[in-house]
């Protein structure tokens, strides 16, 4: 069989990246220009900085994956990119150069779904087995998908409120951690002890999540610790803080597994990086016997190869977009 | 020589394809808020009425601001992924240069936008069409002070209430690339926006 070479394009918030990934799997050279420097000065990404950086970096990019792959643009046999959601003028300058790329080189454009990217990074390791659950979790996004093969995705639960990652880096910021916090948040609750007691949030809800109140619990107790001048043991808030989320995390995704009887669970997005989360999402699933699978560190954070390999699969599928494809800022997977 | 004229700074698209001083074809329409969605296929069409490749393109003269930031940056993505995927010579123009150029009447002429909050991006060129004050962001009280020895005739389409008479804009495409053909490449890397103002964050930020 003909080898296919799929150009992939994200650039849905602070991250100008593409990559050429061979037959859904082998990623052929992937390229990331990260605006993470110019945005910690302003504690989050600033979306307007955003899209001026990516119309800075797109052909810089495009041009470096290139002569990374030794290829040339004829040798692509498609090209996808993340339509949505994110921020909309960051996601306008990856959809405008695919789109003129699809056309100049009259090759098959295709939409993928942002989330859909984080699920196949998974595929850049092993091929999905299905029936699968999903665990997506991010800076925007918290959900459990089933997935009964290639791009069929069924919601099982979402967050009712904040992300993850949104918590995350909130609750840094509480502890004085630079942006972005989440990973800083992550480390330092190795250090401490689950000492604070903090609301288990949603216990009953089947399969949906609610980070808002752990979080307003969180800000309230350091709050309070600083009007009563009592020293808040940092660490020791960043474990509790830690368990309490990971804990809901962990049980919902346990529930999800074992309702459904499904064997194979993969976990997706920039918090699937989170080390606390990775060794009791592994626990848990050796309780039970199901078979994980994480995707490695590099492609946890937006990238490209995840968009190019969704877009192998969608390639094979027939997907198509036409040159009026539209990027969306807020758009469900299914 | 074949040119292919972009200009996306509003929430119109003005396009066009110009081959030995006569206009092949032309898009000027207004795609209000579906302009990153529809600029792409317009464009295809001007390559469709034409009979004409992409490759068969020698340059591309694209509208680099100022207007609205997100209608430049479709504009500017498109025309230079083209040209540094086809290796095709690119230069920019300044949108309020564009309408200067496309003026029907002689004397002295003050391109302008609207920029909110009493702000307007504008020029001012004598009547031999030399920059007298370079296209920037500017308070209106302060570009009409700058306009009291002369009579001025402002450009604009935007409902800016002006003590000075309007012309509208329309733009001529073909002389505007014919003003412009001659002018040196850009390095396609370089071609970026030139929005004439920082972003809210920076300016917050000093």
């Amino acid at each position: 069989m003909k080898d296919i070479y799929i150009l992939g394009i994200e650039s849905s918030c602070d991250e100008t990246s593409v990559s050429i990934i061979k037959n859904g799997c082998e990623d052929i050279a992937t390229v990331i220009s990260s605006q993470i420097d110019i945005h910690k000065e302003y504690g989050g990404v600033v979306p307007e900085i955003a899209s001026r950086c990516h119309v800075e970096n797109i052909t810089f990019v495009l041009e470096e994956c290139l002569e990374k792959a030794h290829m040339t643009m004829e040798e692509i046999d498609a090209i996808a990119v993340t339509y949505g959601p994110g921020l909309i003028g960051s996601l306008l300058i990856g959809l405008e150069a695919a789109k003129t790329l699809a056309y100049l080189y009259q090759k098959p454009l295709i939409p993928i779904h942002h989330i859909a990217g984080h699920i196949y990074a998974n595929s850049l390791v092993k091929p999905l087995e299905f029936p699968l659950i999903a665990l997506i979790v991010s800076g925007g996004h918290t959900e459990l998908v089933e997935m009964k093969g290639h791009f069929e995705f069924q919601k099982l639960g979402g967050t009712l409120d904040d992300a993850i990652g949104e918590c995350y880096d909130k609750v840094a910021r509480v502890l004085d951690l630079p942006y972005p916090g989440g990973p800083k948040l992550d480390q330092m609750a190795l250090l401490g002890k689950n000492t604070y007691p903090l609301p288990v949030p949603l216990k009953e809800d089947r399969y949906n999540f609610s980070f808002s109140g752990l979080k307003s619990a969180v800000i309230n107790l350091a709050h309070k610790k600083a009007q009563q001048k009592e020293p808040l043991r940092k660490e020791d808030l960043a474990t509790s803080f830690q368990k309490v989320a990971v804990e809901s995390i962990v049980s919902k995704t346990k529930k999800a597994l074992l309702d459904k009887n499904i064997q194979h669970l993969i976990v997706a997005g920039g918090v699937a990086a989170n080390q606390g989360l990775r060794k009791e999402i592994t626990a848990m699933a050796e309780e039970i016997g199901v078979d994980v699978s994480f995707p490695p560190m590099k492609y946890c954070t937006d990238n490209a190869a995840m968009i190019a390999a969704a877009g192998y699969y969608a390639y094979n599928l027939g997907i198509r977009a036409y040159y009026d494809l539209n990027s969306e800022s807020s758009t469900s997977l299914c | 020589m074949r040119i292919l004229y972009l200009d996306t700074s509003s929430s119109f698209l003005y396009a066009g394809i110009v081959e030995d001083h006569k206009l092949l074809a032309s898009c000027k329409k207004n795609l209000f808020h579906e302009l990153s969605k529809e600029a792409l296929p317009e464009i295809i069409q001007l390559f469709e009425q034409t009979h004409l490749a992409p490759r068969q393109i020698d340059k591309i003269i694209v509208v680099d601001g100022p207007g609205s930031f997100t209608g430049i940056r479709v504009g500017i993505t498109i025309a230079k992924v083209y040209a540094w995927s086809l290796h095709i010579p690119i230069t920019t123009i300044s949108a309020l240069e564009a309408m200067m150029i496309s003026s029907k009447s002689k004397g002295n002429h003050v391109p302008m936008l609207d920029a909110r909050r009493e702000y307007v991006f504008a020029a001012i060129y004598d009547e031999e069409n030399r920059q007298i004050l370079s296209p920037q962001h500017i308070k209106l009280r302060d570009l009409l002070q700058k306009l009291e020895e002369k009579t001025y005739v402002a450009i604009t389409n935007d409902s800016i209430e002006l003590p000075i008479s309007k012309e509208s804009y329309d733009p001529d495409i073909l002389k505007i690339v014919e003003t412009y053909q001659e002018k040196e490449e850009i390095p396609v890397h370089a071609v970026n926006p030139n929005y004439l103002k920082k972003t809210e964050a920076e300016e917050k930020k000093g």
